[in-house]
């Protein structure tokens, strides 16, 4: 390329990324107006907010733990089997969903769509659909977890498989493996890693969402949080809110140790 | 006796690459035979034709009186089973143990369950075990093969083709990713444990000298086409400047 | 030939195998431990397995009173799902300016202090762990309803997150890029603009994508509790047993949000070749 192109290159580049930034800022100035933002009410709403934690969420009441050790455990066992069952079925439907092991490209697709109602659908949003069907409690918070666990580890996995060295699977192939052989042999030990990897990642997505889902119904921190703010029970609201800070915290530190021995 | 024949074989890539444009040959027992041409002649998929990982589209491959080409999902794993490959990349499975490695090697031989949950009995585990002595590696059974040299991991490849107790060795580029001792540490071991088990070899090459201390018998491939067919003796500067004759100007016009 | 004949050797002696180092069995008490919790987790939860197949049948049903959807409250709808495609925009802004802010006082590289890394790192790890939507409920107790509750809640996740991600990526800076300019005499803001911020760019600007992504989801839930957008359309639709109307909003939501997956998938995409 000559320097006058280079230059050219260049001037369009900077006139792309300044267009970007122009229509970021037309767009925020617009979503702004429509929603009644001000900068006023932002500083207000931050002063509020923070005399609100401070006087009223403050101090949390300690003696409120007893009664949030159900509630919790609950929380940690839906996020668990939500995690396990979405796992085994997610690396069932992966090898469907991804362009090296598909059978046909129309089962590639379908799969994919499938995967995608699942994840492009919030998981509270699910937990609404469901309990009208399947009623309020764990249950409906299990079931919409593993929905989405299911939807999200699909994509995960179908894009390792997509990833994995096709050598290596050939050789195995090559020696007159059968296609199970090829799968057990070739395929998985480089698929594994990748699988733990995302499933644990997703325990801790799970444990997350599944003290949300307790808001609509689905059991859980989320549940007594909803109904304690409805009290006024500020001070129990607080405790939940930090029980389930440590167990996220927890939780991520116990996956970050196990990710690190295995991976 | 005639181990293989490949009679008329053509190959054209769904994208409309033509890489074969029918070829010819025999492969006696007991034969080494060096493969060369230049750079995107048709080598790699002429060898891959012969155990199916490249369906051919016209022409026939007979292996000890059985159509390649032809053969079903049965047939084809008891074909393969008897044809070791070795591959320019290794293509170890890297998060294995080295002897799980050679171990893959039986897995044309055994029942798809026993295959699948690693179910490997202690005398296939010695064999594999007495395999890797043979190349050199005793040692280092337990490693992962991922952390092998590259000289080390072609020679779990080609432990691994033996394993299978094969009639017939294809060799891809066996050497092409190795500094020059490990390539004449592989090229030995692969020679001479060919020509002490009676395994026929076909081995794609890309350096004429290499190929001309080795083959008993040499095969030139030109843009799909073979274009000689003989002794090492027999291979002149004058042919090999045909096999080659336009290397340059290809090289030039892939890039 | 010499490999022959010290082959042969060998096999007279008939080798023994080496013996098997003890290999890592974490993976499989690991393993183990996960299959037992995960029985022990069934059983604690101990599901009405009756109601699962009842409740199945129940929404089958639902699912045949669902379609056709009923699009007669469209206006409604869409105008409540572009109010929370902007509360996702705006909270996505703003949090990219808190964490683009914090960011670089809080990388252990380039940071004036420790302590204020420390300090940012901490706060920003708490901001991150309290689910949006308990934020959400929060602002609602001390601002009321509304999009502009939505708006705080989100700002308030995006910046715990990004503050953290941002920060990685300043910390995997090559230290000799900054070191070079530090050795002509650039002082902290000059080091930051010429050579912090033009190394991070891309990284940060794809980690943008993934959260308005997220953010995306996160709004339009928000309403559920009252913050305002789609969300409460499908609360409300629900709780009337209109399960049609409930239908278009979910099939609007899924639109929403798999249109930004789409949009992101194909940046992301860009930006690789790009970078
Ligand atoms: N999977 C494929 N799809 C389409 N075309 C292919 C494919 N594999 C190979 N080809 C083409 O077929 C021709 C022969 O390729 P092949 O790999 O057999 O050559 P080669 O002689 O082994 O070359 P090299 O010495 O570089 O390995 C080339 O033009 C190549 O581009
Ligand atoms: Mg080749």
């Amino acid at each position: 390329m000559s320097e006058k192109q280079l230059l050219q290159v260049r001037k369009q580049k900077r006139l792309q990324v300044f267009l970007f930034f122009a229509a970021m800022l037309a767009l925020s100035v617009w979503s702004a107006i429509s929603t009644g933002f001000s900068f006023s009410g932002l500083f207000t709403g931050t002063v509020d907010s923070t005399k609100f934690i401070i006087f009223d969420l403050f101090p949390p009441d300690f003696s409120y733990i007893a009664s949030l050790v159900e509630p919790a455990l609950e929380t940690i066992y839906m996020s668990f089997v939500a995690m396990v069952i979405g796992a085994i079925v997610a690396a069932f439907l992966a090898i469907f969903a991804s362009a090296t092991t598909a059978p046909h490209p129309i089962v590639q697709v379908a799969v994919r769509a499938f995967s995608s109602l699942f994840r492009n659908i919030p998981v509270l949003i699910w937990t609404i659909l469901l309990a009208a069907a399947y009623g309020l409690g764990t249950l409906v918070g299990t079931i919409a977890l593993i929905m989405v666990s299911t939807g999200a580890l699909t994509r995960a996995f179908a894009e390792i498989l997509e990833e994995i060295d096709m050598g290596q699977v050939e050789a195995v192939r090559a020696t007159g493996a059968s296609y199970g052989q090829v799968l057990a042999q070739g395929v998985l030990p480089q698929f594994l890693p990748g699988f733990f990897g995302w499933s644990l990642y997703m325990l801790e997505i799970n444990i997350r969402a599944s003290t949300i889902i307790g808001m609509v119904g689905g059991g859980g921190l989320g549940f007594v949080i909803q109904t304690q703010i409805k009290l006024f029970q500020y001070e129990q609201v607080s405790m939940a809110v930090l029980l389930t800070l440590v167990l996220v915290l927890i939780m991520e530190w116990i996956t970050n140790q196990i990710r690190e021995r295995i991976i | 006796m005639t181990l293989l024949q490949v009679k008329g074989l053509e190959k054209k890539y769904p994208d409309g690459t033509v890489a074969l444009k029918g070829i010819d040959f025999e492969v006696n027992e007991g034969e080494f035979i060096v493969i060369i041409g230049p750079s995107g002649a048709g080598k790699s998929t002429l060898l891959r034709s012969v155990n199916r990982l490249v369906d051919a589209t016209n022409g026939a491959v007979i292996f000890k009186d059985r159509d390649v080409v032809k053969a079903g999902t049965r047939v084809l794993r008891k074909i393969r089973r008897e044809i070791g490959m070795i591959f320019q990349g290794f293509n170890l499975i890297e998060r294995a143990s080295v002897l799980n490695n050679v171990l893959h090697g039986r897995l044309g031989y055994m029942s798809d369950f026993k295959g699948m949950f690693y179910l490997f009995n202690q005398s296939q585990k010695k064999t594999a075990y007495e395999l890797l002595h043979r190349v050199g590696l005793g040692e280092q059974i337990y490693k992962r093969a991922d952390e092998l040299s590259g000289g080390q991991q072609q020679r779990v490849g080609i432990a691994r083709a033996l394993a299978q107790k094969p009639a017939l060795m294809l060799a891809d580029e066996p050497i092409a990713s190795l500094d020059p001792v490990s390539s004449n540490v592989i090229m030995d071991y692969l020679y001479n444990i060919c020509r002490e088990e009676g395994i026929a070899c076909l081995c794609n090459l890309h350096q004429v000298d290499v190929a001309k201390k080795y083959a008993t018998r040499i095969i030139g491939i030109h843009a799909g086409e073979k274009v000689f067919d003989g002794k090492p003796e027999e291979l002149t500067e004058d042919i090999i400047n045909q096999i080659y004759h336009n290397k340059k100007k290809e090289l030039v016009a892939n890039e | 030939m010499r490999i022959e004949s010290t082959y042969k050797q060998n096999i007279q002696d008939r080798l023994e195998m080496p013996i098997k180092p003890k290999k890592n069995i974490f993976l499989q008490i690991a393993l183990l431990v996960a299959v037992l919790f995960f029985f022990f987790s069934l059983y604690q939860l101990n599901f009405d397995y009756a109601r699962l197949i009842s409740g199945t049948g129940a929404f089958l049903e639902t699912l045949t009173l669902m379609v056709p959807p009923d699009i007669s409250q469209w206006q409604h709808v869409l105008a409540a799902a572009l109010e929370s495609f902007q509360v996702a925009v705006l909270g996505t802004i703003f949090g990219i300016i808190i964490g683009f802010v914090l960011a670089f006082p809080a990388a252990d590289n380039i940071t004036p202090h420790p302590t204020v890394a420390w300090l940012i790192k901490g706060f920003a790890s708490l901001l991150r762990a309290i689910p949006t939507l308990i934020w959400a409920l929060i602002f609602i107790v001390a601002v009321g309803l509304g999009p502009f509750t939505g708006i705080l809640a989100i700002t308030v996740g995006a910046a715990g997150m990004l503050v953290k991600v941002f920060t990685q990526s300043i910390e995997e800076i090559d230290y000799g890029v900054i070191e070079a300019l530090k050795a002509t005499g650039a002082g902290w803001f000059s080091i930051v603009s010429q050579a912090v911020i033009p190394t991070v760019l891309t990284a940060f600007l794809s980690w943008c994508i993934l959260r308005f992504e997220a953010d995306m989801g996160e709004s339009t839930i928000l309403g559920a509790v009252g913050a305002g957008g789609i969300g409460w359309e499908l609360t409300h639709a629900m709780r009337a047993y209109k399960f049609d109307q409930a239908f278009f909003v979910a099939v609007v939501i899924f639109l929403m949000v798999f249109s930004v997956e789409l949009v992101s998938n194909r940046l992301k995409m860009r930006m690789k070749n790009i970078g």
